[in-house]
């Protein structure tokens, strides 16, 4: 066992290793990226341009830029955005609260509503109910993200803003937990929903399908067999069982979110997280800035991936071996 | 000032004849009000994202900072906080008056004012001025040290080694009696205005000679005490401020100014529409026009700009180093499609020539229209203009035709994509991310045919435009910054822009008829398809009072009143 999580936590530094190489390559590969020029403003001098590169060490070879990089961004810790030209790291940690608050409050609504839903099917199979609900799990799955949280903007913020209904929401933005509770709730409150829309689409879908395929185990039928109400058969044994490809899916999704993945959710509803931060880098080629936010991104993918390795070895001495 | 990204979202056409009555009408009404309104009150403004670049007022070379700046800082001399013509003139700020220069334009000489303090209760005093204009070349990376502040003697030597910088011999100061002489290596007839800008704005002694992360202290009515890039932009009242000089920086009204960043655009009109947001920095989007137009017609304010967007044509490789190539696309070009696609005639104004209008030097001029003489352009002539490219032997060249991709910019390419082809030639688009596009387009080892761009003025100067975007000194070979994007260099206009540089000094009015001249001789000579001069919108709430435009800044913050 300890091998194997020696093993994966080796193979996790080589690729946030590799991602961080190859990041680093496409951006320099980029035709007419010039990170000092940009930095220079519309007429400068050549001596002003060559001052730049060489505080910036961008008139050091590339590997040693390389280097220079990460020594900044894990040594010393301060590394400078290309953009706004303020440190990057303490940029990270103030968006790294606002990004978990919005993802740990869509989980826990996707979570609920899933399980609702999914078993609702489940248990509805045969009725009308059954159909019905994975129409409204594929139209959920199916609507863009962004699409949504505009019309929802469109409806509380604008259109129906000043009516009884909507005249509580606040303005687009975050308030952050400490400072005023309510306001951090009512801020998020759209932002969830529209995050977690999807997600209980997919996880609904996934569930009944598990549901369903457990249903015909024999374990399942011995239950039964043995006198259980329907309801214990179900909670007990049936859903606990389905719901292992659910928690594996979830910990996967949980951590793509929390690297960034909520980004086109935050740009909507104006949240200053880590996506919105990694938004922003791209539109304004920030190396320093894609660049962290890549790798703690990554990070927390290929961590959320070790831990569900690890946890299939663990179930499973197959997967060790392997 | 760059900042192209302020017109961007500004798409497509169809709206734009609804929105622009409104606006139009407005703008004539509003644009003229003075200062009113009560003080205190907490000014709410948003925008898409931070002023980009470091937050150091030495570095920092966008409108968005710089209308902070202005109200946190001041230099020796500054523009007249004012709308119209009126704002472009030079007036005293921290000195006393505006000298003229002496010794062949060589020196000037300033008295400070007395009793005048930063916001952390230091005396402002003549050593500051040298200590500030060392800072400016020991930053190392502060955008105009070498272009523009060069001039002073020991400027150069500070540019090529910062860290030393000495300028002992071209900022001599006397802090007893107030005085700050600047030497010159040479005349130079803009060294007021650049002394206006926020480059040039003093700070205090002590002052670290590195990249700060918030503007240090200054000596305006606010000083920043929040700068964070990713969340907002704080300034509040600094209360060691007196008011010395309406005309140079008026006290201003609001309490607290905020400027919260992360939102669309669309999001901004939403929040000014709720009375959420005071002002939107960024221009509305072309789909909220009309919107905004109809049902808050009173809160929105249109004003022309002393910018130009243009198209530039590479005079030194083919086709376009054919003199009648160039002169038939300015003829075939229909640039009231192009104001369309920009947003409607109320939006922008089609023009033919280099300077925009209301700026000194500019004399209406349009040789490339249907019936010229009238100086406008009125029509494109495609039977001239074919006749002219057949002359040149060109048809059948291929051009590649170089925007960026923002929505406006790339509408604009495909608009001369089709032009080209219908004209003979073979034409496709290349459309490369706006933070790239400009440096490539300046450099001539890329070898851009046809290249989109804009400007807008640094201070109202004729040079600004001529000399900076088609002088010969402005073209640097293989390098990313060369703003004389066409490569245009023609000896006898240069003679004619350097006399009109040297007349400057002592004479501007006189070198603004020279300037008119250049202005007109480049034209003649079309490095250029010069589309149209934009105007800008602002989008207020309803509670603010007392909106000024002021062609340097813009719209005058600090006078806005929100009580």
């Amino acid at each position: 066992m300890l091998a194997f999580i020696v093993r994966r936590l080796l193979w996790m530094a080589l690729v946030l290793f590799a991602i961080s190489v190859l990041v680093f390559l496409i951006f320099f590969a980029t035709p007419g990226v010039d990170p000092a020029r940009q930095m220079a403003g519309r007429n400068p001098s050549a001596e002003t341009i060559k001052s730049i590169k060489h505080e910036f060490g961008l008139d050091r070879s590339l590997p040693v830029r390389y280097g220079l990089m990460m020594k900044h961004m894990f040594i010393t810790r301060d590394l400078i955005s290309y953009g706004s030209h303020t440190r990057v790291i303490p940029e990270i940690t103030s968006a790294a609260p606002v990004t978990l608050s919005l993802v740990f409050g869509a989980a826990i609504i996707w979570i609920v509503f899933s399980i609702l839903f999914g078993v609702a099917a489940a248990v509805l199979r045969g009725t009308v109910f059954d159909p019905l609900l994975m129409i409204l799990a594929l139209i959920g799955i199916s609507i863009p993200v962004f699409w949504l949280g505009e019309v929802v903007n469109l409806i509380t913020q604008s259109r129906l803003h000043d009516s009884f209904l909507f005249s509580w929401v606040p303005p687009l933005g975050y308030t952050p937990l400490t400072q005023d509770p309510f306001m951090w709730f009512k801020q998020l409150i759209f932002p969830w929903l529209t995050l977690s829309v999807l997600y209980i689409g997919f996880y609904a879908r996934v569930l009944r399908a598990n549901l369903i395929e457990t249903e015909s185990e024999d374990y399942i039928r011995t239950a039964r067999a043995k006198g259980l109400s329907e309801r214990r058969v179900l909670f007990r044994h049936t859903l606990r069982t389905s719901m292992i490809t659910f928690v594996s899916l979830f910990g996967l999704d949980f951590a793509v979110l929390v690297g960034g993945g909520a980004l086109l959710t935050e740009v909507v509803f104006g949240l200053p997280g880590v996506g919105l931060l990694t938004f922003n880098s791209l539109t304004a080629l920030d190396l320093p800035v894609i660049m962290t936010t890549v790798i703690y991104a990554a990070f927390f993918i290929t961590l959320a991936s070790a831990l569900v390795d690890l946890v299939y070895a663990w179930l499973d001495p197959r997967v060790r071996l392997a | 000032m760059r900042s192209r990204s302020l017109f961007s979202l500004l798409v497509v056409a169809c709206l734009a004849a609804l929105v622009l009555t409104a606006c139009g009408g407005s703008s004539k009404k509003k644009s003229s009000a003075t200062s009113s309104g009560n003080a205190g009150g907490t000014l709410m403004t948003v925008a898409k994202g931070a002023p980009s670049g470091s937050p150091d007022p030495q570095i920092n070379y966008t409108l968005q900072e710089w209308q902070l700046l202005v109200i946190t800082h001041d230099g020796l001399v500054g523009f007249k906080r004012a709308s119209g013509t009126e704002g472009t003139k030079l007036v005293p700020d921290l000195a006393t008056s505006v000298p003229k220069p002496t010794d062949g334009g060589k020196t000037y000489t300033f008295t400070l004012r007395k009793g005048i303090k930063f916001s952390d209760g230091k005396e402002l005093k003549a050593s500051d001025v040298k200590y500030t204009f060392e800072r400016l070349f020991k930053i190392g990376s502060s955008p105009n040290a070498g272009t523009w502040y060069n001039v002073i003697v020991g400027g150069d030597a500070c540019v090529k080694s910062p860290k030393t910088c000495n300028l002992n011999q071209g900022v001599v100061v006397d802090d007893a009696k107030g005085t700050v002489t600047f030497h010159l290596t040479k005349g130079d007839p803009e060294f007021l205005d650049k002394l206006a800008v926020p480059f040039a704005f003093i700070l205090p002694t002590g002052t670290p000679n590195k990249e700060v992360q918030i503007p240090p202290p200054g000596t305006g009515p606010y000083k920043f005490v929040e700068y964070n890039p990713n969340k907002e932009i704080k300034l509040v009242r600094n209360t060691n401020f007196k008011e010395w000089s309406k005309d140079a920086q008026p006290n201003g009204n609001p309490d607290v100014i905020i400027q919260k960043f992360g939102l669309s655009a669309e999001a901004e009109v939403t929040q000014v529409e709720n009375g959420q947001a005071d002002w939107m920095f960024d221009n509305p989007p072309s789909d909220r026009l009309s919107e905004i137009s109809t049902k808050h017609a009173d809160q929105v304010h249109v004003n022309p700009l002393t910018a130009v967007w243009y198209f530039a044509f590479n005079v030194r490789i083919p086709p376009f180093n054919n003199l009648k190539a160039r002169q038939g696309v300015n003829f075939a070009t229909d640039r009231n499609a192009l104001v369309k696609i920009y947003g409607g005639p109320n939006l922008a104004v089609p023009t033919c020539q280099i300077l925009p209008p209301n700026f000194p030097g500019y004399k209406p001029y349009c040789p490339y229209t249907k019936n010229p003489g009238s100086g406008k352009w009125t029509a494109p002539d495609m039977a001239k203009a074919k006749q002219l490219i057949a002359a040149s032997g060109t048809k059948g060249a291929s051009v590649k035709v170089n925007t960026d991709t923002v929505e406006t910019d790339k509408a604009l390419g495909l608009y001369f994509v089709g032009l080209l082809n219908q004209l003979g030639y073979k034409a496709t688009l290349q459309a490369l991310s706006p933070d790239i596009q400009y440096p490539y387009c300046q450099n001539s080892k890329n070898q851009v045919q046809f290249c989109w761009s804009s400007w807008y003025q640094d201070y109202p100067a004729a040079s600004d435009f001529l000399n900076i975007l088609l002088g010969c000194g402005s073209f640097i070979p293989n390098s990313n910054a060369s703003p004389n994007i066409a490569e245009f260099c023609n000896k006898p206009i240069q003679a004619q822009m350097d006399q009109a540089l040297q007349q400057g000094i002592t004479d501007p009015t006189g070198a603004n008829t020279k300037w008119q001249a250049v202005d007109k001789a480049v034209t003649d000579q079309a490095p250029w398809v010069s589309l149209f001069n934009p105007k800008y919108i602002d989008f207020l709430s309803t509670r603010v009072k007392g909106y000024q435009f002021s062609p340097q800044w813009y719209f005058l913050l600090a006078q806005a009143s929100v009580k």
